[in-house]
């Protein structure tokens, strides 16, 4: 089977997933007691008119699964609408998914930048104090509440330091946002790719040439990406350091030490394979930050999907909420799928 | 460490010794089993990280069960409402300072100290039970998938990717705000329920609209927490259920049941019981995490995450020895389980048990 197949195979298995999770959602939903559409519009602006009208608008007569294949209708051809905020929920989840991607990007690098180094360090000097030092900041990274490290590197570095601010996300400027978004008008395929790129502040300042926005982003997003990196640097070493370990000792680095290989070579071998666990794991971290740090975006005060999702959750926004949880699990089962593929590029004897 | 060792081995031939009492020869049987035994426990005794992580548990254990008894403040009761300078006071050390509480009061003027012995008991309980209903969930469903293997496991393992796709945390939240009218109403016309209730968490019947809350966390994160097992599970089953010991199993014609409990089971647990052991800890924090985001119990049950979270609004002018101290109490119960856990990945692990049995030898000959 080539990867073509294995690709489309797994993507026709995403199908069952997707709207297994969706039922979900919608069930869990639909099970809650109270009326949806009396904590959207709120008490005051209550009158019966308005509640019928909203009623009608989202089937809420019509019985469960009519409302559900409604929803799911509405969710593919992309007109679902916020219900609180009166706006298309792509374009809300798109703007705020952006900043995500962000935090994620960032995230990631401090995560990468920490775990990998220390986990080569670790295997390097295995069984000594550079080694156990690495397991305890696993273990205690791993056993940290966040939002109490997060409150105390915001004391360090906001409050006492001023090296980072707490409010707002840093944009380009508007002639570049709107030269961007008036790229699918003018270029066919590549045009609607750059637009979907451009909805990340980070990138949209690089293609306008506005390259003081990336370091904005990264002064105002680098604290979060530090707790991150912090948190799960420490797992992803042990990681690193578990698998060349195990790389080391397989038996063609015996052969290779005996061929007399020098030292340098040896280790790229060991590397190689070793490859394969720290990508899964590294590409399910990348996975779950973008899913939304929901803690994270709250303390930090990040405008996010894991927020949205969030507040959607409190005021019962069902559209969102399906909307989001949609995106989450589609996320997830691609990164799954992008982890598969790397697998087959990094280890040629894997092959689909 | 000797005593740890000694302590153990106790254990262990105590339990033999009941076992022979209830079975006859049931130790003759047995005995390579006790040696296994003893040689973990040996291990155990070595390794200092897993001695520490097992002392904290142990500590933290004790104070979960006799904290709310032991508490010498009472929750319910906020000192502010006579005198506002109780909120947020600084933390007391002696000798400079005495006369008001150690580590300083919460919003409400209450001992932080006496507050945080229910938290750790309310932790404490959730984070174990969601454990221990979670992971079986995951095992059996793992186990069934991985055996039966065709459709049923198809469907199983169908249903496992759309809850790992599902985001947990959201699912948690879901649960969170919806169930907690639903479960209020069973408690408040069940009085037996409520005492239950009541007394495990140790907190008054008269919360039980946040032990509604509390249990809808318990429920949510139940719901969330197997698909992790089924999955690990079934990987190790489809591997072992091609061994010769199962076909041996099958034609002495024993049922599918016994022999995935009596034959697969033990051959998998070992892993499945080092996650367990690392996921209460992350379940500790997980739930933590619920009630920071205002989806737990409410005032005025003092649970850790939710204390923490109304600390956030005075941070760090006021209130940082509330967060740090809170902060520290939930650290060292996860760690606890995450250091017992690194110990058992070493003491389970077959291959890293004989290089100990190795060891063992050689310094019983010296």
């Amino acid at each position: 089977m080539g990867l073509g197949t294995f690709i489309a195979r797994r993507i026709l298995t995403f199908i069952p997933t997707l709207i297994g999770v969706l039922l979900i959602t919608y069930l869990i939903a639909y099970a809650i007691p109270t009326d949806p559409v009396r904590a959207w519009v709120g008490e005051k602006l209550m009158n019966p008119q308005t509640l019928e009208q909203i009623k009608a608008k989202y089937k809420f007569n019509a019985p469960w699964y009519e409302q559900f294949a409604f929803l799911v209708q509405q969710l593919l051809t992309g007109q679902l609408e916020d219900p609180i905020r009166h706006r298309n929920v792509f374009d809300e989840i798109s703007n705020r998914f952006g900043v995500t991607v962000e935090v994620a990007i960032v995230g990631f690098l401090f995560l990468v930048a920490i775990g990998i180094p220390l986990g080569l360090l670790a295997a390097i000097y295995k069984d000594t104090p550079i080694d156990f030092a690495v397991r305890i900041m696993a273990l205690v990274g791993s056993s940290l509440p966040s939002f109490v490290l997060y409150y105390f590197l915001i004391l360090l570095l906001f409050t006492q330091f001023r090296t980072t601010y707490l409010a707002g996300i840093p944009e380009p400027s508007l002639t570049c946002r709107l030269s961007i978004a008036s790229w699918p008008e003018s270029i066919p395929v590549l045009g609607h790719i750059g637009a979907a790129l451009g909805k990340v502040p980070m990138f949209a300042g690089i293609m306008c040439g506005e390259f003081d926005v990336v370091g904005e982003t990264f002064k105002r997003l680098y604290l979060p990406g530090l707790a991150l990196g912090l948190l799960n640097g420490g797992f992803i070493a042990r990681i690193v350091r578990n698998s060349l370990l195990d790389a080391l000792s397989a038996e063609f680095i015996t052969y290779a030490k005996a061929r007399g290989l020098r030292k340098l070579s040896v280790w790229k071998h060991a590397l190689k394979n070793a490859m394969v666990p720290v990508v899964t794991v590294l590409g399910l971290n990348f996975g779950g930050l973008l899913s939304g740090a929901i803690i994270a975006e709250t303390v930090f005060n990040i405008p996010g999907i894991g927020r949205y999702m969030y507040e959607a959750i409190l005021r019962l926004n069902f559209p969102v909420i399906i909307a989001c949880t949609f995106l989450v699990a589609l996320v997830y089962v691609t990164i799954n799928l992008v982890v598969d593929i790397l697998y087959a590029i990094i280890d040629p004897r894997i092959r689909y | 460490m000797d005593f740890i060792y000694i302590l153990l081995k106790k254990i262990i031939w105590k339990y033999a010794g009941l076992r022979e009492k209830i079975s006859p020869g049931w130790i003759q049987k047995n005995s390579s089993r006790i040696r296994e035994w003893e040689l973990m426990a040996y291990a155990y005794s070595r390794s200092p990280i897993g001695v520490l992580g097992g002392l904290i548990v142990f500590v933290t254990f004790i104070l979960a069960v006799i904290g709310p008894m032991i508490s010498w403040e009472p929750y319910w009761e906020y000192k502010i409402i006579i005198n506002e300078s109780y909120r947020y006071m600084p933390p007391c050390l002696p000798p400079s300072c005495t006369g008001s509480p150690l580590l300083g009061t919460d919003e409400w003027g209450r001992d932080i100290i006496a507050m945080s012995l229910y938290g750790i008991r309310i932790s404490f309980v959730i984070s174990i039970v969601v454990v221990v209903l979670g992971a079986p969930l995951g095992i059996i469903l793992g186990l069934i998938a991985g055996y039966k293997g065709g459709v049923v496991d198809e469907a199983i393992m169908r249903i496992t990717d759309i809850f790992l796709a599902f985001p947990g945390l959201v699912l948690a939240i879901a649960f969170a705000s919806v169930l907690p009218q639903r479960i209020r109403g069973a408690l408040e016309s069940n009085s037996i329920l409520r005492a239950f209730f009541a007394g495990l968490f140790g907190l008054r019947e008269a919360e039980y609209a946040q032990i509604a809350a509390l249990l809808s966390i318990w429920l949510a994160m139940v719901l969330v927490w197997w698909p992790g097992y089924a999955r690990i599970v079934r990987g190790s089953v489809l591997s072992i259920r091609e061994m010769p010991f199962i076909e041996a199993a099958k034609l002495s014609g024993l049922s599918t049941w016994s022999i995935l409990f009596r034959h697969v089971l033990p051959n998998v647990i070992s892993p499945v019981l080092v996650m367990m052991t690392f996921d209460i800890a992350t379940a500790t924090l997980f739930a933590a995490s619920l009630s920071f985001l205002g989806l737990g119990p409410q005032e005025p049950v003092p649970e850790l995450g939710f204390l923490i979270s109304k600390a956030g609004y005075y941070f760090p002018e006021r209130s940082s020895h509330v967060v740090a101290f809170l902060g520290i109490i939930l650290l060292v119960m996860a760690l606890g389980w995450n250091l017992l856990g690194d110990a058992l990945r070493d003491i389970l692990d077959p291959r890293t048990r004989r290089a100990i049995e190795y060891r063992m030898e050689k310094e019983k000959k010296k």
